[in-house]
């Protein structure tokens, strides 16, 4: 009964609403001082010169430092004491206990989940002695940390091992831990770096040093067929996700001790594992030096992508043309680096960038290599032809039916008049509206889920093909247009490339709507004027044209049969610039002395 | 503006600059005007002119053998300081200033009466005005090297239009040989070098071909080769049309490409024309416009020249649009172009060669005296 007052009670009388607050994510939580973050990015931007106001904060750090090293390995300091001592590379300690409690501090170890932290004893020559070990659930291989690592420390450690004991950390390091790639470390830093990337962190009681073990061990996608960029002749791998393995396939191909891979870390958070890979004694140093520097100097926090590293160092954001080699090829990289090119793979992409690119290098494909000579040179034909009908195709065809109609011949264009009679817009409307929704066709069918696929097919042919001539929307020949123009985008090899005529296609539509020839002529002068003086790490991007360069007919516009091939691209300076002899085919000389 | 060390041009590069900036005269009326002055004789007034100004350039290169790799302003400069250098660098941005608005009058009106009649003439003007800007921005590397791709394939186009109506050629048609006769063709005609008044380039490239040698050969084969691509177009207009047409058509080799006749199915490629000589028109000027705005830098010793483009551009336009019709800037450029223009590019070239060599001579007579 008392419920039921209260209930009518609050039914019939006001009451204030309970303070129900969601979740707000407050603005000013992490809001520095202006202070702070010009403190922070001077800490970032150490290279540059020191200016009064850093010096100053520089004596800041120095007495934090000099602090903490009063008060001993003190690990009971606020989280951004943390960060500093890890930016400060402290020392591992000699006492476990210490480290034990930074590595949990580091790791937020109660929190979160996945970091395992396993305690245990090894006992040699009778005394015990304390240890534990650090890695990361899911990144590493489990039975490798039980069987190389935690069984001989906790168990066989007890068998009379024969050989000298001279301390504890040589001793276990040459007798205890039979794991191919033990690494022996000082700083915390290193060590957080190894296990943060499925390394195991070991530390023991009384040295002032720990170890990692590399015993890395994720799931990843396996060498597979490459999705993008497919041949009919020639090998049939496409890059994974994971580095070494990738690199591992490039090796696979090039068997050259000269054949260096780089290691370097980018991205300021993520550390993301990259290569420099190129070939020593043929790629010129300028050139290594550049993509080095250019690497080195970059200032992010996450790099998840090789797409995103492009976007990085490439010269010039705003072309639309590509200024790297982008591919998910090992044997294209390959041979782009037996050319004197520079690689860079990036751990997590399956996508390798090559530079420098050249206009003519990016209509490439690998099978032009590995077919015999006359199909190359057609299909390098036909490439071309593909490019001139991607970009310029619809803009023609605007330019002739509006201002140049003389030039069609008369029964052509009795068809295609008789074909628009009935369609309501203006050739430029019917024109764009057919090239946005194939573009809309195309970005759906990329983005649609994969049962569902096929609908979308049936769905495009049928409105655009179909229904839209059927009502009167858009003319037959329109179509056909169109559908020339994307099979045309389609025949370009490298993705990006065709992307950017996908997009350039459309200012030719304007222009050759707004003035018909003139417009194409003033576009085609605009683009190739900006392509001249476009450059790919220092090369110019439109070599062998201009500049003209010597060897275009071997292997840069057409093919020249492969035993003529005797020369890297002039443009690159290689250090060794021949490639074979004048005659690479040695049976010929000896049947004519027969 | 980079270093003068950095950019190198290269021999072809830099003969095509000029062929593009010389033989760009054959799409508008120099067969027309060759007809006019020598009718059928105008191939030969052609090769005459082409002939005395190989002369004119060998007297030229002998003189410049002593300034290798300084172009006119310099030699000027040395031989009368500062002074010379302003007087000679306005008379030659006034020279390209003038060139290019006539041209861009001419090529603009042109392009209205074969395509675009309905067009007022400044839209035209605008897609012209607009690849001038984005070329001398680009600057004197990205020009040159274009006009090294883009001369091969523009003149390839043009020996296609002489090639596809070979067909109407009769030789009858440019007897009598000597057209107006000897005098009038050989005494009069002189004064045709005119057209190859462009050459003054050559004279402000030296810092950049670098060594007299390359200078020499890339004088002579342009002289040559536009001479070939002049005479070969006058050629075959006269060859196609009677003296009388020939002297009334306003675009000689349109009114060629318009025969073209391939097959049923290709009777009226003269569009393609069009492409070339938009092209044509475009490279030749922006490297016009590139050159008023170098020659204004090189001038008065600026460190920039790119905030001059627009400027520059707005005052081409200007002028191009001044004369009331395309009768009245064509009938501006016979008046004034084609009879005082040698004068600069010849005779105050000359001059000035002159009087820096005496200038010289006595210099070194002086040393050796005093040493």
């Amino acid at each position: 009964m008392p419920e039921f007052k209260i209930k009518l009670k609050k039914l019939l009388f006001f009451s204030e609403p309970e303070k129900d607050e969601g979740f707000i994510l407050k603005e000013n939580l992490y809001d520095k001082s202006e202070e702070e973050r010009n403190r922070q990015d001077i800490e970032n931007n150490s290279d540059k010169k020191p200016s009064p106001k850093s010096t100053r904060n520089e004596n800041i750090l120095y007495n934090k430092q000099k602090g903490e090293e009063l008060d001993g390995k003190n690990v009971d300091k606020s989280q951004k004491d943390d960060k500093q001592n890890k930016g400060q590379k402290p020392e591992i300690s000699k006492k476990l206990s210490d480290n034990l409690e930074y590595m949990k501090k580091v790791y937020t170890i109660p929190i979160n989940g996945d970091v395992i932290l396993r305690e245990f004893d090894i006992t040699i020559k009778d005394d015990t002695i304390e240890a534990f070990i650090i890695f990361f659930d899911g990144m590493v291989d489990r039975k490798l940390i039980n069987e190389a690592i935690l069984q001989p420390l906790m168990l066989l450690s007890n068998l009379d091992i024969k050989g000298k004991f001279d301390d504890i950390a040589s001793y276990i390091s040459k007798h205890l831990l039979p794991q191919n790639q033990l690494k022996v470390v000082n700083g915390y830093k290193e060590l957080i770096g190894e296990v943060n990337f499925g390394g195991c962190g070991i530390f023991i009681d009384g040295v002032s040093i720990a170890f990692t073990a590399d015993v890395k061990g994720w799931e990843h996608r396996n060498v597979e067929r490459p999705n993008t960029e497919l041949v009919i002749r020639g090998p049939q791998e496409g890059f994974t996700e994971v580095l070494r393995v990738n690199t591992a396939l490039i090796r696979k191909i090039l068997k050259d001790e000269d054949f260096i891979v780089e290691n370097m870390e980018i991205g300021r958070r993520s550390k993301t594992p990259c290569s420099l890979l190129y070939i020593k004694d043929i790629a010129n140093d300028s050139l290594v030096n550049e993509a080095r520097r250019r690497l080195k100097s970059l200032k992010v926090d996450y790099i998840i992508d090789s797409g995103e590293l492009e976007q990085l160092i490439e010269d010039n954001t705003y072309l639309p043309i590509p200024q790297i080699i982008d591919t998910e090829r090992p044997d294209k990289v390959a041979s782009l680096l037996t050319e004197g090119k520079v690689g860079v793979l990036v751990h997590g992409s399956p996508y390798a960038l090559v530079m420098p690119a050249t206009l003519t290098g990016l209509l490439h494909s690998p099978e032009d290599s590995y077919i015999r000579f006359p199909y190359s040179n057609f299909l390098r034909f036909i490439r071309v032809m593909a490019i001139l009908l991607t970009l310029l195709l619809p803009g023609l065809y605007l330019a002739i039916t509006n201002f140049h109609p003389e030039m069609i011949p008369t029964d052509l264009l009795l068809a295609i008049e008789a074909s628009r009679e009935k369609v309501p817009f203006p050739s430029v409307v019917e024109v764009l509206m057919l090239e946005i929704s194939f573009e809309l066709i195309r970005e759906a069918g990329i983005r649609i889920p994969g049962p569902i696929g096929p609908t979308l097919g049936i769905i495009g042919a049928l409105i655009l093909g179909q229904a839209a001539v059927a009502a009167n929307i858009v003319s037959p020949i329109l179509i056909i247009i169109v559908a020339v123009t994307g099979i045309g985008s389609f025949a370009i090899p490298t993705f990006s490339l065709a992307f950017s005529f996908r997009l350039l296609r459309f200012g030719y539509i304007i222009l050759g709507a707004m003035a018909g020839f003139l417009g194409i002529t003033t576009g085609l002068f605009i683009q190739g004027i900006i392509l001249v003086n476009s450059k790919s790490f220092g090369i110019p991007l439109l070599i062998p044209f201009g500049p003209r360069t010597k060897g275009a007919a071997t292997d840069e516009i057409i093919r020249a049969p492969i035993w003529k091939q005797e020369r890297r691209p002039d443009s690159l300076n290689t250090k060794d610039d021949k490639k074979q002899p004048h005659i690479s085919r040695r049976w010929v000389i000896k049947k004519r002395g027969e | 503006m980079k270093n003068k060390s950095e950019i190198v041009i290269g021999k072809r590069e830099a003969t095509t600059i000029i062929i593009a900036l010389i033989s760009t005269q054959v799409f508008l009326n120099y067969p027309r005007a060759m007809a006019e002055s020598a009718a059928t004789a105008g191939w030969i007034l052609s090769i005459y002119a082409t002939v005395l100004t190989l002369l004119l350039f060998f007297i030229i290169s002998k003189l410049y053998s002593n300034f290798e790799g300084k172009d006119i302003l310099d030699i000027s400069e040395y031989l009368a300081g500062n002074a010379g250098r302003i007087v000679i660098g306005i008379i030659l941005i006034i020279f390209f200033t003038f060139i290019g608005a006539v041209i861009l009058r001419e090529f603009g009106e042109n392009v209205k009466l074969v395509s675009l009649s309905i067009s007022p003439i400044s839209f035209i003007l605008l897609f012209f005005i607009t690849g001038m800007i984005v070329g001398a921005y680009a600057g004197l590397e990205a020009l040159v090297r274009f006009s090294a791709i883009a001369v091969p394939i523009i003149a390839a186009g043009y020996l296609f239009i002489l090639i596809g109506v070979s067909q109407y050629f009769d030789v009858s048609r440019i007897l009598p040989i000597l057209g107006t006769g000897p005098i009038e063709v050989f005494g009069k005609g002189a004064t045709r070098i005119s057209t190859f008044a462009a050459l003054i380039v050559l004279f402000l490239m030296p810092p950049y071909i670098k060594t007299h040698k390359n200078f020499k050969s890339v004088g002579y084969w342009a002289i040559i080769l536009s001479g070939i691509f002049l005479t070969m177009g006058t050629l075959s207009y006269l060859l196609v049309f009677p003296y009388p047409i020939a002297t009334e058509s306003s675009l000689p080799i349109y009114q060629l490409a318009r025969l073209i006749n391939y097959g049923r199915f290709f009777q009226r490629v003269e569009s393609i024309f069009v492409l070339i000589w938009d092209a044509s028109a475009l490279l030749n000027l922006s490297i016009t416009l590139f050159l008023i705005v170098y020659i204004f830098k090189k001038t008065f010793k600026l460190e920039y020249y790119k905030p001059l483009i627009i400027p520059f551009a707005i005052l081409v336009f200007n002028i191009c649009i001044l004369p009331r019709n395309l009768m009245t800037a064509m009938d501006m450029e016979i008046k004034y172009f084609r009879n005082y223009s040698s004068i600069v590019t010849f005779a105050m070239t000359i001059v000035i060669l002159l009087l820096a060599r005496i200038k010289q001579r006595s210099m070194k007579k002086e040393r050796k005296q005093s040493g």
